[in-house]
């Protein structure tokens, strides 16, 4: 998030915080609970994402002692908000992984893609074919459905605009491994949008 | 002809427009799309679809939850006890 100069950075409100100053917290409440609350929404689910949300803040209250400042204070809280998420998640009964493979791109036996350039181009124009809302209902759906793995390392990714190496701290994992688990979601994402728009894969 | 098709050149996409595979695997694979009208429409749209996921995906928060927030954190901790 930009902060206009006449703020205080992330960073200097932590430290205020964390030295008991109820304002910097609040500011930083202020500051972050609509990332947060989007965040949630997108790893678990509008209903589940209230839950997140206050679980998340009350973790970084607890927690604000412990910043160090070795990442960057929004890195270390998208890492609280990303476990609080997955821990709510892992909480809730499993949901039936479906199987998205459909939607992966088709090519002959000499390994050349099957469909036209125009067919492949249609998913770039999803948004503008799709009815909004529709949109934002299918979107939703399909996050949902990818396996937890992908779907993790896409929101992050993809959704959160996070770099791939901060992806890999909040995560736990190699770089490699992240892009490998967004590469293939969004081989799925983009299939599903294609044929979204009218365009089998 | 330098080893890439479409079906290689795509599994190699998210490596690619980060700019982490070897310089020379980097060139042939720009060859190939730069020469495949067809990988250069599927490039485009493997692009566009984080934009365009996350456009649709982009919740705001309710004023009811926030109202939410604030009041378990008052319960919770020793902030948002002013007002």
């Amino acid at each position: 998030m930009n902060v206009p100069a006449s703020e205080p950075g992330d960073e200097a409100l932590a430290a205020r915080a964390a030295a008991g100053d109820h304002s910097a917290f609040e500011a930083i409440v202020a500051r972050y609970q609509a990332r947060v609350f989007r965040l949630a929404c997108r790893l678990t689910s509008d209903t589940d994402a209230p839950d997140v949300l206050q679980e998340t803040f009350l973790q970084v209250y607890r927690h604000l002692a412990s910043f160090r400042g070795e990442s960057q204070f929004g890195t270390w809280l998208y890492r609280i908000a990303t476990n609080a998420a997955l821990m709510h998640r892992r909480a809730r009964a499993r949901r039936p992984s479906e199987s998205l493979d459909v939607f992966l791109p088709t090519f002959d036996p000499e390994g050349r893609h099957v469909a036209t350039p125009a067919e492949l181009l249609v998913a770039s124009r999803a948004d503008e074919i799709l009815d909004r809302q529709f949109l934002a209902g299918k979107a939703r759906e399909v996050i949902a459905r990818l396996p937890d793995p992908y779907r993790d390392a896409f929101v992050l990714r993809d959704l959160e605009d996070m770099p791939t190496a901060d992806v890999a701290r909040v995560l736990g994992m190699e770089p490699a491994t992240v892009r490998q688990r967004v590469h293939r979601a969004r081989l799925m994402v983009r299939g599903y949008l294609s044929d979204l728009a009218g365009v089998k894969p | 002809m330098n080893g890439i098709v479409c079906a290689t050149g795509v599994e190699l996409l998210m490596e690619f427009l980060e700019g982490v595979l070897p310089p020379d695997v980097q060139r042939a694979l720009e060859e190939h799309v730069a020469g495949c009208s067809r990988c250069a429409a599927f490039v485009a749209s493997y692009r566009d679809t984080p934009r365009i996921m996350r456009d649709a995906t982009s919740a705001t928060l309710p004023a009811d939850v926030e109202a939410s927030l604030r009041a378990f954190l008052r319960a919770r901790t020793d902030s948002f006890r002013s007002k």
